[in-house]
């Protein structure tokens, strides 16, 4: 039997070139995308150079487009022969000691396009570990390198063979220049460069274990954009002679060259750190929840989406100490997703603020809640607004023109990401220049679902979709769409740790992966408002001429009225508006509005 | 392709250089590269530079094979200047530094040695052109070629003659390049000459002269600094401008060599335009040996200009054709007020108002006396009337703009600090707002909650358009040309339309005189035009989008580079409307008197007008101020008066527009019986009304007898 996997097993970019269109279309079909290894789940020190492999991720950075040599000659200087070669999907020439290559003609040269791209910054550990079982493939953990190298064809072997041999000569040659560099920079002007691996990861999130590649791209479509979550097939190249710590010494006066030393180390990190991914095949993603799988099903989501919401708001009820609205809203928050975005107006934005946490009986209250809510959402990221980390964290990423790269900075997120900010650990202090950056640069995410770029010379606005939680003991200094106060009950308050674990123990394997679904499908499914809006339009006249002058009714609360509704009604199931809906929405709107009015003595 | 015939190619050049010349004004001949032949010849330019717009109108196929083709050109231009030089050459040169005299000496050396009977020799030819040549060519690209963006650079404009524009993100120090090194052997003191054309060269390994190749002695070379051609090189980096950048995406890099003359032209966040000729670049050492399959790319400057600041650099770029077709689409003075700001509703006069104060009016300077042409409104309102948005929609579009609040920014920090250097103890002036957005606007909110002392240094800025410090034995006069758009919120929580303007917002008459313009926004409940409103927002969320029976919005990027435009008009009043501007004004101070009215109507008010109508005329890029101009300003002033006279209005008289036509009407006839209704017309637009409202007020009262129409509907007679 033909096994395609198989067949994709030992696929080399050599023999993928000679019929790029039939592999294409292969690869499209192929029904186990699983057997192809996923370099987020198994590690890349495993697999050899020049294999097949996907990698999933955000893009972080573009860089300038290389030029390589599609098509080149080279010479045998023993045999005299001469072979033509490719440099498409691969970074080294493979090219052998008494081989040399013709630069002077028949040289073909193409355009590539340079990507660098981090695993989703924020993939909650759920995600992860299911991610992990999907694609864990055993083989690659029990076969050491060398062994998985026999597997593949004799001609190949050699040639692999024969590379490695001209690696390490060269190695040894690099490392040569490189120990003497170092050598000569500690005694000119001892500016070593020892970059750590953080810096070399540039991911988003501080703390946070992750993966980054360089993926290069051949297709010419500029359809890529910054942030875009992608999964890319590709091949490996993990030469360790791409490593820019083994760079040659050179001659400042001979060879003026503008590229600095932190910026060739940058961009050439160690490939075993950043292994390089040549790209068969890129797809966009529209979430990385595991769990969802195939095209959406509009139908089935809506049908099921009823009991998910039960359990949902059964447990967000009881950890919000028997608050149901605050669990309405909450579910809405959960489900929210920007779906318009026309010139400075945008819609769908849900930036949630919850004050009035019993931050007095319960201090860490914020942060248990986010342990729950990190459980349903495939990603997210909490971050405790502290005087201190407002101003020390870089939240804006920075073009950094030393080292010639964006410099992440945690508001770089991939679409629907949650992030969580505490604002109860808030304490007194002097906020610095930075800080103050950071604080209105949270206010323009909030409000208009933007993040500005740092380029130095000029500033960038970069769309974004991250729903943002605020949970505050008073109202929160940064702006949201919907503010509620918590109101807790008195008994509930008692027992909160208890109702934690009650939680988690209602809270199975099987409940909380129904909920996560629904809440990943009901971003992605579609909504629709039917022409008739009669009672919309009548409402809001009547509101506006009820209102009274101290808070008036303005547009503004009519989009978020519409808002609310729409996921008032997706949550239930409902893909249009209904009457009764709408109703619904009003009546958690007033509510609300009450509330706001008088308020509870704080906690 | 056939191959281009180069010899013909060359000597088209030498024609061209040899004959071409521009008639001036007064008629006289200039041969424009004879003359740069003869400077460089006498070495007193370094550049010898090829227009190829001249190039084009003598010979179009070979100023196209140039764009093709520059390297080659280049060089070609090059040997032709070289051949020529001699011919222009007309007096002994002074040696200009120690190559010059090198090569002299070597020349003459040459000479003696090969002194053979009737072997023509040029002694030149044994040394390296580029030891010799102390020129550099450049060509300068078309004035009618396009910039092409960083983006779009790419592997077909490889040799080809490329304009990009970008902003200089890195410079290296200028460094001095090896173009030529010159050995002399230790064996036989032969001179070993090699050009370097890459970036990095390998120096021959043994002497080649003849001496020492006979003898097999195989002697060493020592490099000769003062021997060598240098030459002067900087590498740069540009970026793409941001508008340049598709959505979502990262600004690409390029970077540029720039070698002589093209060096020390740009400085890190200079905005530049850069012709030159985009190669490839062989990676060597390392890369070549690891990544032997990569190709860097660079462009090769010939010829550097910096842009001015950044918005004027934009703003250069005239508009396309598609753009002017959209901009001429239908009226563009109410299309791009509404463009303002488009997610708020409504508010259509504002958005004129505030339009204009972008565009802004002429600054005048008769006798040494200045007039601000700069426009300031204030905006008041209830809380919750989309101020803030406003202003921050205007801060966001002008190009130049400052925001502040009143609450947040002390009198110092909205005009100038004094401060003392720590190290040095000098005292220094440290701009504030104010004199950050000179040229600008400078928006404030909660102007009202500025703490009176620092309101007066406003005072200053707003008429004079200067600040003048006197502090810390400082004495100085800073320009401050702002447009100040401020924001307040009434004095009670609510205006109340029963009290002035000055105990509505608690501020000076004469600071409240200052401003141009004074809008009250107001947010009344409105059956129909709620309905409209809901009906708008219902019709988004529908279906995703703005309703398509609006106009739709400009781009703002647009409305930038047009509003860049009008800055550019100067328009003057004619003579013939002063007449006009003064009866309508004269007008104003009457309606002023006898109403009871909460505004002021002083001399400020006749310069508004002015303003406004000098911006409208802007606005249209005429350089001349209409009759429609004034009409509008004196509207718009109008209006401002009636947002805050609006309230009293509607409670206590509740008249129509008919019924105040009708007045108007009966006004305008005084004691006679007849008026001409072109009169009216022009009466009433003056106060804000439309002309379809006045033929239905005529209609009305004439269907009730109380008029008559002539015939040909020019006379209005009572009856």
């Amino acid at each position: 039997m033909h096994d395609f996997s198989n067949d994709f097993d030992r696929v080399t970019p050599d023999v993928w070139m000679l019929n790029e269109a039939s592999w294409n279309e292969r690869l499209v079909q192929l029904p186990n995308w699983q057997k192809i290894p996923l370099i987020n789940s198994n590690t890349s020190h495993n697999l050899p150079d020049g294999s097949l492999v996907r990698f999933r991720g955000m893009v972080q950075d573009m860089h300038n487009p290389e030029f390589f040599f599609e098509q080149f000659e080279v010479f045998n200087t023993v045999t005299n022969e001469i072979k033509n070669k490719s440099g498409k999907y691969t970074d080294t020439a493979h090219i052998l000691e008494n081989e040399k290559i013709n630069y002077t003609e028949n040289l073909k040269s193409a355009q590539r396009q340079t990507i660098v791209v981090v695993s989703m910054p924020g993939l909650n550990e759920w995600a992860q570990t299911i991610e992990d079982e999907q694609n864990h493939l055993e083989h690659l953990h029990h076969q050491p390198n060398t062994s998985k190298r026999s597997n593949l064809n004799t001609k190949l072997k050699r040639s692999h063979d024969d590379s490695d041999d001209d690696q390490s000569a060269m190695d040894v040659e690099n490392e040569g220049g490189a120990n003497k560099e170092r050598r000569t920079a500690e005694v000119v002007k001892n500016t070593t460069m020892v970059v750590s691996r953080e810096h070399l990861l540039n991911f988003p999130l501080p703390d946070v274990a992750s993966k980054s590649c360089i993926v290069k791209i051949y297709d010419d479509s500029d359809n890529l954009k910054i942030n875009d979550m992608i999964e890319v097939v590709g091949f490996l190249s993990v030469d360790p002679a791409l490593s820019g710590e083994f760079q040659a010494e050179k001659d400042p006066l001979l060879a003026p060259e503008c590229e600095s030393e932190a910026e060739i180390i940058t961009h050439n990190p160690p490939p075993s750190l950043v292994p390089r991914l040549h790209a068969v095949y890129v797809k966009k993603l529209e979430h990385c929840n595991p769990l969802v799988k195939g095209a959406p099903d509009q139908e089935m989501i809506l049908k099921e989406a009823n009991t998910a919401r039960e359990h949902l708001l059964k447990a967000l009820k009881e950890l919000l100490l028997g608050d149901e609205l605050a669990a309405e809203y909450l579910i809405c928050h959960l489900i929210a997703c920007v779906y318009l975005r026309q010139d400075t107006f945008t819609l769908g934005q849900f930036c949630l603020n919850i004050s009035n946490m019993p931050t007095k009986k319960y201090p860490d209250y914020a942060k248990q809640l986010y342990d729950i809510i990190k459980q349903f959402v495939t990603k997210s990221y909490y971050l405790p607004l502290t005087v201190d980390n407002m101003n020390t964290m870089a939240l804006l990423p920075k073009k950094d023109y030393d080292c010639n790269r964006l410099t992440s900075g945690i508001l770089q997120l991939s679409k629907h990401t949650h992030l969580v900010l505490d604002e109860t650990k808030m304490e007194q202090g002097n906020l610095d220049a930075s800080g103050v950056n950071n604080i209105s640069a949270l206010g323009n995410l909030i409000k208009l679902q933007k993040v500005e770029y740092d380029f130095k010379y000029y500033k960038m606005e970069f769309d974004s979709d991250i729903n943002v939680l605020v949970l505050s003991e008073g109202k929160s200094l940064l702006p949201s769409d919907y503010h509620i106060p918590l109101r807790p009950e008195e008994s509930s308050l008692q027992i909160f740790d208890a109702i934690v674990e009650a939680a988690t123990y209602y809270l199975k394997e099987e409940i909380m992966n129904t909920i996560r679904t629904y809440l990943t499908n009901l971003k992605l499914a579609k909504y629709s408002i039917s022409e008739n809006l009669q009672f919309v339009e009548d409402d809001f006249i009547e509101m506006r001429s009820n209102s009274d002058s101290d808070s008036p009714v303005t547009a503004d609360d009519l989009h978020r009225l519409l808002v609310l509704a729409r996921l008032v009604s997706l949550s239930r199931g409902h893909d249009t508006l209904s009457r009764e809906c709408w109703d619904l929405t009003k009546k958690m709107e007033e509510e609300r509005l009450q509330r706001l009015k008088n308020r509870a003595p704080a906690l | 392709m056939a191959m281009r015939d180069y010899a013909s190619d060359k000597e088209g050049f030498k024609n061209f250089f040899i004959d071409f010349c521009q008639t001036d004004d007064e008629g006289h001949k200039f041969f424009k590269y004879s003359e740069q032949l003869s400077k460089v010849a006498h070495r007193e330019q370094v550049s010898f530079v090829v227009e190829l717009d001249d190039l084009h109108d003598m010979n179009q196929e070979l100023a196209e094979a140039v764009m093709k083709n520059t390297r080659r050109y280049t060089n070609m231009v090059s040997d032709v200047v070289y051949e020529m030089i001699p011919d222009y050459k007309h007096r002994e040169v002074a040696a200009k530094d120690t190559l010059d005299v090198y090569i002299e000496h070597r020349i003459m050396l040459e000479a003696r040695n090969h002194r053979i009977p009737g072997e023509m020799r040029d002694p030149r030819n044994r040394y390296p052109a580029e030891l010799i040549r102390r020129f550099e060519v450049y060509f300068k690209d078309m004035s009618t070629s396009k910039s092409v963006p960083i983006r779009e650079v790419k592997a077909e404009h490889i040799g080809k003659l490329v304009t990009v524009r970008g902003i200089v993100t890195r410079c290296t120090d200028v460094k001095p390049l090896l173009v030529v090194a010159t050995y002399s052997c230790s064996a036989c003191g032969a001179e070993t000459y090699q050009p370097v054309r890459s970036l990095q060269f390998t120096p021959p390994p043994a002497c080649t002269a003849d001496e020492c190749r006979l003898n097999k002695t195989a002697g060493q070379l020592h490099l000769q600094t003062r021997g060598s051609r240098f030459q002067k090189f900087q590498e740069l980096k540009i970026q793409e401008h941001s508008d340049q950048v598709p959505v979502g995406h990262i600004p690409r890099q390029l970077s540029v060599y720039c070698r002589g003359d093209t060096t020390r032209r740009a400085q890190p966040g200079d905005h530049v335009a850069i012709t030159g000729v985009f190669l490839p670049l062989l990676n060597s050492g390392f890369r070549q040996m690891v990544q032997g399959l990569l190709s860097d790319t660079y462009l090769e400057a010939h010829g550097v200009t910096c842009l001015n600041q950044t918005d004027e650099g934009e703003m250069a770029e005239p508009l396309t054709e598609e753009e002017l077709a959209d901009l001429a689409e239908d009226d563009l003075y109410s299309r791009m007020a509404r463009s303002l700001a488009p997610e708020i509703y409504g508010h259509e006069d504002v958005k004129k108002a505030l339009l204009l104060l972008l565009v802004g009016g002429v600054d005048k300077r008769p006798n040494g006396m200045k007039i601000r042409g700069n426009i300031n409104i204030c905006l008041m309102g209830d809380p919750g009337v989309a101020k803030s948005q406003l202003l921050n929609y205007i801060d966001r579009l002008a190009p130049r703009s400052q925001y502040t609040t009143g609450r947040g920014s002390s009198g110092v920090g909205l005009t100038a600090a004094v401060l003392k250097d720590p190290f040095t103890g000098e005292m220094m002036l440290e701009g504030g707002a104010l004199v950050l957005a000179d040229q600008g606007v400078c928006c404030i909110d909660e102007f009202d909650k500025m703490a009176e002392n620092d309101r007066t240094a406003i005072h200053e800025v707003m008429e004079q358009q200067t600040i003048s410090i006197a502090k810390a034995g400082i004495m100085t006069c800073l320009n401050a040309r702002v447009s100040i758009l401020a924001a307040a919120n009434p004095a009670y929580g609510r205006y109340n339309p029963k009290r002035t303007i000055e105990q509505n917002i608690q501020l000076p008459a004469a600071l409240l005189s200052r401003f141009d313009l004074l809008w009250l926004i107001q947010d009344k409940p409105n059956r129909e035009k709620d309905l409209e409103l809901a009906k708008h927002i219902a019709y988004v969320h529908q279906h995703s989008m703005q309703p398509p029976g609006q106009t739709r919005a400009l781009p703002m990027k647009l409305v930038r580079r047009y509003l860049g435009l009008t800055h550019r008009k100067h328009p003057a009043v004619p003579r013939n409307l002063t007449e006009y501007i003064v009866s309508s004004y004269v007008e104003l101070r009457r309606e002023a008197r006898n109403a009871r009215d909460v505004t002021f109507t002083s001399a400020r008010n006749l310069l508004a007008i002015l303003r406004l109508s000098t911006a409208l005329a802007r606005l249209r890029l005429s350089d001349m101020v209409e009759k429609e101009d004034v009409s509008e300003a004196i509207r718009l002033v109008e209006m401002s008066k009636q947002s805050l006279q609006h309230v009293e209005e509607n409670v206590q008289r509740g008249i129509s527009a008919t019924d105040r036509i009708f007045a108007i009407v009966r006004e305008l006839a005084g004691s006679s019986n007849t008026v001409k209704i072109a009169d009216v017309i022009e009466r009433c637009v003056d106060k804000g009304f439309k002309p379809d409202q006045v033929d239905n007020c005529i209609e009305e009262y004439e269907n009730l007898n109380v008029w008559q129409v002539n015939q040909v509907r020019t006379k209005i007679t009572f009856m």
